[in-house]
């Protein structure tokens, strides 16, 4: 006869099949052991917490739908963060057909802007502890648009390639690189601001 | 590709080795690419390090219960459109009734001419005793006309509520 399992000491691997063959206490555990991961990467996508909580709670019931479909090629974290990540994109693509775009944006979108400021001589964030360089990067990220926040966030946060990417955002390489250049050159020019804003 | 793009893509490990020697001697010679490699070096270690440790603000019970409500409304969900889609067996016999019931509703209206008026049906009973009737159902109302040896009608019997004097 087959051991019982131990929700609590089990596997991913072992709560995801028992999941997958309808046990809702496993899933409970899953959803336990990865909830704050799945809503942080909701939250670093949105800036807001009602929204985070939302999509995140919205891509745990899409995960326990599509269960059967997870084949294991990449971790479970992995599969949900993926989960999550498409579901913020469809709302931000959402928010943004119902919103105006800013002059900034449009030339954000049509490139160049990048060009024109000055290359940050020296590392902004120097010396800096975890905390406060968590606390400037935050702030900066938020003037960010979603397009350029988002394509930092899939490359250092889920270390994706450009290729990845660009099939998770549904445009191209290019598109890729060239918001990534852009988000970088602002965030750099950002944290300079915030230094200066500090040491004065 | 531009050379910017490709300062980026050298930062970020994404050039062939061929590429990635063009690109290091170019910035052997060219300073402000220097500099910009450095700068995008310190923003991508800058964010990569920064990922905040935030943590889902309620709790494990309440936010499980609400994933459960989650998943138990998208089963009704799914299982309301699908007993709507399979229709009843009978249903697959409206179509051919509906057709027919036209076709005798069509037959009936051209099998010969009706005087009427208002819903009132008027019948010659027998036309070898000379008796006629009237029936009216919005007056609740039948009337039975007999003729005499002059061929005068006069009325015989009137009832009310469907009730022939005959049958009385």
């Amino acid at each position: 006869m087959a051991k019982p399992l131990d929700h609590k000491t089990a596997t991913d691997v072992e709560l995801v099949a028992a999941s997958q063959a309808g046990d809702m206490v496993a899933f409970e555990e899953l959803v336990a052991r990865h909830r704050d991961k799945i809503y942080a990467r909701a939250f670093s996508m949105m800036r807001n917490e009602e929204e985070a909580i939302d999509l995140a709670q919205e891509a745990w019931v899409k995960a326990w739908q599509r269960l059967k479909q997870f084949q294991g090629d990449s971790s479970f974290a992995t599969w949900m963060t993926r989960i999550v990540i498409n579901l913020c994109l469809d709302q931000l693509r959402r928010q943004k057909r119902t919103r105006a775009e800013s002059i900034e944006q449009l030339d954000e979108e049509l490139g160049g802007v990048e060009r024109q400021m000055p290359v940050v001589a020296s590392n902004p964030t120097e010396g800096l502890e975890r905390a406060e360089l968590r606390k400037r990067i935050d702030k900066a990220m938020v003037q960010l648009s979603y397009e350029h926040r988002t394509v930092l966030i899939l490359h250092e946060f889920e270390e994706m390639e450009y290729k990845q990417i660009a099939k998770v955002m549904n445009c191209s390489i290019g598109t890729v690189m060239s918001r990534l250049f852009y988000a970088r050159r602002r965030l750099a020019s950002l944290l300079q601001s915030l230094k200066k804003e500090q040491q004065s | 590709m531009n050379i910017e793009l490709k300062l980026q893509a050298l930062v970020d490990g994404e050039l062939d080795a061929r590429e990635v020697r063009e690109v290091e001697a170019l910035l052997a010679r060219d300073e402000f690419a220097s500099l910009l490699v450095q700068e995008l070096k310190w923003t991508k270690s800058a964010v990569r390090h920064s990922e905040a440790g935030v943590a889902l603000p309620e709790t494990r019970e309440f936010f499980w219960s609400k994933v459960e409500r989650g998943i138990a409304a998208e089963a009704r969900n799914q299982a309301a459109p699908a007993a709507s889609v399979a229709p009843a067996w009978w249903t697959k016999l409206l179509f051919p009734a509906s057709g027919l019931a036209a076709m005798v509703a069509v037959l009936f209206v051209m099998s010969g001419p009706r005087s009427s008026s208002d819903d009132a049906l008027n019948e010659n009973v027998a036309e070898d005793i000379n008796a006629y009737s009237f029936h009216s159902e919005a007056e609740k109302m039948s009337v039975v006309y007999v003729s005499d040896e002059n061929a005068d009608f006069s009325p015989v019997g009137q009832e009310v509520k469907n009730e022939t004097e005959a049958e009385k």
